[in-house]
């Protein structure tokens, strides 16, 4: 097992490299100018651009180009986000904690509900509740993710007046910024940040802030799980394993607790992991609707203006990303299905 | 299970206790726009210039709605003929420093910081930042550098022409120029650092010698991108980019006392949003987009102001296409399935694309009569606008300048192009259309096609001659016809030249009235000038920008400038009620 994990950790540093010349490659496709533009704010600006270009050397070859950038993030140098405003790593840790607490919250949220449902549609075949799951199901798969979150904002902020959106309200919000020896930012999180700190108050106004996002994300995610779960739950239900079972007279709480639901959950695993793997990027409509600037935007806010550092990071972060949960994916295999060997 | 679901249902409960809105001695402001620098040297956005000006002062600033009158800030008069600041026929002037004016830190202003300031500024010259201004009226270049060397004593140049002398600063300029003052009020050029502090900061250390390691910094190196220490009515508590900026009243304001303790300034790009958080008082202000004007009209508690900006869009005629590849002229010759590079050399293309755009029906279908269309690029509000006739809307008259153009061949040949507007703008894309619809109306073999491209792709390509009508605004840097006139019309002005548009008589003008110190003389020649936009007809103009500021009923104190956009706010003027 160690040696299988050592060998996928060493193939990360191969993927990562591909990465990086894939995307590099596919953004030197777009002109020096076009390049340059990114750095333009407005069109009194853009009588720059040809300076611009021979500052950062965007006419020079791309394996120019590439070694120069290369050699800059050896020296832990990502570059400088134009959206941010700031040096990328110092953006990403602005932006990933936001998109990380929100998916700490949804992501055993959808997993939870998404199995739990599966299990019980599969196992109540046909029946009143797995109807009605399985049209949430694809309601909540087929509603765009925007249209959903715009519904919720309206009902449950413009007309309750219940869940504002934003991170935290703008009364703690100044507590904090006048306040920054005695509120400590541990995590860049405020609902951890906030009982790290001994101060519940401000856990609970970010959780506040965190219900219609985790909802609209619970929603929209849950119906994938949900599916597998239940397919997986109805095949294991129809083997041979589990008709012997009944057959004994076995308790049909311990056939599915016990037998199918535990197989079932194989394919239920890729699945959930890819879901949180992805989830990492952030959601763009999540994070618009409900102006919580995480991952999501600042990857959409980049790629619109061509903010090449952070296009090239984060796309590199979401390999790493990736590589590390299907290597966590396999060694649950194994820890799930005994049968599963990882060599 | 169930267990899990109770505890979750108790935090919900107990999370969603509503908490008060925005508090009463803070002012919340929601909008979308993002701040690159804080350096003042360097920024060259509306929204860094907010944030900057509240933090900083400059020696002069507009007089209340004015922006050809100005006031004293950090100077003690507004330097005149009349009272001796301006002298030597325009080429010195000389500012009065206040006493008793502290920076944040707790350090005096001096006329040491003033001087220091000014040059800093000049010598940092980000490659792409808004020194040029003061180059241009300080040194006679609008760069200290030329193919990316350093230009041969251009800090001496600089150091020279800014001197103390006892509590006054004295600026030289090598020839006059008249919108100095205008430069000075705005942040380019005329915010006032504490030279101790900026040194201190990694800023320029004062001497000429050294000049070059602090000049043209790279896009966020910068010593001050997020750093401040001004002399304003606030000082910044808290900037986390793209999510909230929090002012926090200074207690060193030599100034009035400004009623709110603090503000944040907060992102929210999503309109819904930001509309729910105005409606339910969670923001005293939120940024609005013309098309969502009605949304807010009718709301309850929130009053409405509509300020004309000096910024001005346009259709510009190329009249030297760029033929490389480019699909938007078709085959490139006149021959029914494209148009010829040079096209819209001929007056009669470009009048009858004129006659074509129904100026009435776009101010009350497309702007629902809450636009102004002034008749030359010198938009409405600066000085010397003179109202001229317009190519007024009439389709016989298009169809008449058409079968005049290239001999008649237009006519008989019929073309094909590609009219081009930059992606999410409704009333660009509006203006293109009824071109475009109304030009093919004129003739079936008349064929545009209208096509949306990328800003950032759009910038790119008018610079590179590929679109035969280019669709662009033009926000004031300084509210002076210079400004306008000069970069729409001038055959090296940033518009100017990429319309291929060059007339000699123009360019004197151009050059002539920028450097004259005398009122009428500038006036007659920008006068000539706007009669020239129309005679030559080089372009459209179809709209003058109009900003809406929607604020919370209890909110008093705002005043509404053309210079300052839908990003400003001037926070020491505002009263909570």
């Amino acid at each position: 097992m160690t040696a299988y994990i050592i060998r996928r950790l060493l193939f990360l540093v191969f993927v990562l490299f591909g990465v990086s010349i894939l995307i590099f490659g596919l953004l030197s496709t777009f002109s020096p100018e076009r390049r340059a533009a990114a750095y333009v704010t407005s069109p009194k600006q853009a009588e720059n651009i040809p300076l611009i270009i021979q500052e950062y050397g965007l006419d020079k070859p791309f394996y120019v180009q590439y070694g120069k950038w290369v050699q800059q993030v050896a020296k832990g140098n990502l570059g400088w986000s134009l959206v941010a405003a700031r040096p990328v790593a110092e953006a990403f840790w602005t932006y990933f904690p936001t998109t990380l607490e929100l998916n700490l919250l949804a992501s055993p949220l959808v997993i939870i509900v998404g199995i739990w449902l599966g299990t019980m549609s599969g196992v109540h075949r046909d029946s009143f509740f797995d109807h009605s799951t399985r049209i949430a199901a694809i309601v909540g798969w087929s509603l765009p993710t925007f249209l959903f979150a715009l519904i919720l904002l309206m009902v449950f902020y413009g007309y309750l007046d219940m869940f504002s959106p934003g991170i935290l309200s703008n009364k703690l919000s100044l507590w904090v910024a006048n306040h920054p020896d005695e509120f400590v930012r541990y995590t860049g999180m405020y609902t951890f940040d906030g009982l790290l700190n001994g101060r519940l108050d401000i856990t609970l106004n970010a959780l506040r802030h965190l219900v219609l996002p985790v909802i609209t994300q619970v929603i929209v995610v849950v119906a994938l799980l949900m599916r597998v779960m239940r397919s997986g739950m109805i095949e294991e239900m129809n083997k041979d394993y589990v008709i012997t079972a009944k057959a004994k007279g076995a308790d049909f709480k311990t056939i599915y607790k016990k037998h199918a639901k535990k197989n079932a959950l194989i394919p239920v695993i890729t699945v959930a992991g890819q879901l949180v793997a992805l989830s990492m990027e952030g959601s763009i409509a999540v994070e618009v609707v409900f102006s919580r600037q995480g991952m999501g935007w600042w990857l959409a806010e980049s790629a619109t203006q061509l903010d090449m550092p952070v296009l090239m990071s984060v796309c590199m972060f979401v390999g790493l990303v990736f590589v590390t949960s299907n290597l966590i994916i396999d060694i649950m295999y194994a820890y799930v299905d005994p049968r599963i060997r990882l060599h | 299970m169930k267990r899990i679901i109770s505890v979750l249902a108790c935090v919900l409960l107990m999370a969603s206790v509503a908490v008060a809105a925005s508090p009463k001695d803070t002012f919340v402001f929601e909008s979308y726009g993002t701040v690159r620098t804080l350096d003042p040297a360097c920024a060259y956005d509306v929204v860094s210039h907010q944030r900057i000006m509240n933090i900083y002062e400059s020696l002069i600033f507009f007089d209340g709605s004015a922006t050809d009158k100005f006031g004293p800030v950090l100077a003690t008069e507004v330097p005149s003929v009349e009272n001796g600041g301006i002298r030597d026929d325009g080429k010195t002037y000389e500012f009065k420093i206040r006493k008793g004016v502290k920076f944040h830190n707790g350090n005096d202003l001096t006329a040491e910081d003033v001087a220091y300031s000014i040059k800093r500024h000049m010598i940092v010259d980000q490659e792409g930042g808004p020194m040029w201004m003061m180059l241009e009226a300080v040194a006679g270049v609008s760069s200290t550098r030329k193919d990316g060397k350093i230009i041969d004593g251009i800090f001496e140049q600089i150091d020279k022409s800014v001197e103390v002398k006892g509590d006054s600063v004295i600026i030289h300029l090598p020839r006059p120029f008249p919108p100095l003052l205008a430069v000075l009020a705005y942040s380019y050029g005329g915010v006032i650092l504490d030279k101790e502090w900026t040194i201190a900061n990694g800023g320029w250390d004062g001497t000429v010698k050294n000049a070059a390691n602090f000049n043209g910094p790279g896009f966020g190196s910068e010593p001050l991108l997020k750093i401040a220490n001004g002399t304003g009515p606030y000082k910044m508590l808290k900037w986390t980019p793209s999510n909230e900026f929090i002012f926090k009243r200074s207690k060193n304001y030599w100034g009035e006392k400004p009623e709110l303790e603090t503000a944040i300034i907060r992102y929210n790009k999503e309109w819904s949003s930001r509309k729910l958080a105005l409606q339910n008082g969670d923001a005293d202000r939120v940024t609005v987009d013309a098309q969502y004007l009605s949304e807010v009209q009718d709301m309850d508690n929130v009053k409405l102001f509509s300020v004309p900006q000096l910024s001005v869009t346009g259709a510009m005629f190329c009249q030297k296409i760029n033929p490389e590849a480019n699909p938007n002229i078709g085959s490139g010759k006149l021959d029914g399935e494209g148009i010829p590079p040079n096209f819209f050399s001929d007056i009669n293309v470009r009048k009858a694309f004129l006659h074509a755009f129904d100026r009435q029906m776009y101010i009350e279908d497309v702007w629902n009569d809450n636009v102004t269309i002034p008749t030359t690029p010198n938009a409405k509000g600066l000085p010397y606008y003179k109202e001229e006739p317009v190519y007024e809307y009439d389709l016989e008259k298009a169809a008449e300048f058409m079968k005049k153009a290239w001999g008649g061949k237009v006519w008989d040949k019929g073309f094909k192009m590609v009219l081009t507007h930059n992606t999410g703008n409704a009333q660009r894309e509006a203006a293109a259309l009824m071109i475009a619809e109304n030009i093919m109306s004129l003739n079936p073999k008349f064929q545009i096609e209208v096509r949306n491209v990328d800003w950032k792709d759009y910038t790119v390509g008018y610079r590179k001659f590929m679109y035969p009508l280019f669709i662009i605004g033009w926000g004031a840097d300084f509210p002076d016809p210079d400004n306008f006139l000069t970069t729409f019309m001038a055959s090296t002005g940033p518009y100017g030249k990429f319309m291929a548009y060059k007339n000699d008589e123009v360019d004197k003008l151009a050059k002539y009235a920028r450097f004259e110190i005398d009122p009428e003389k500038r006036r007659d020649a920008y006068f000539r000038m706007q009669d020239l936009w129309f005679e030559d007809a080089p372009g459209l103009i179809l709209y003058q920008k109009v900003d809406h500021f929607a604020y919370r009923s209890n909110i008093d104190g705002f005043i509404p400038n053309p210079m300052l956009d839908h990003e400003w706010e001037n926070l020491k003027l505002l009263k909570k009620n």
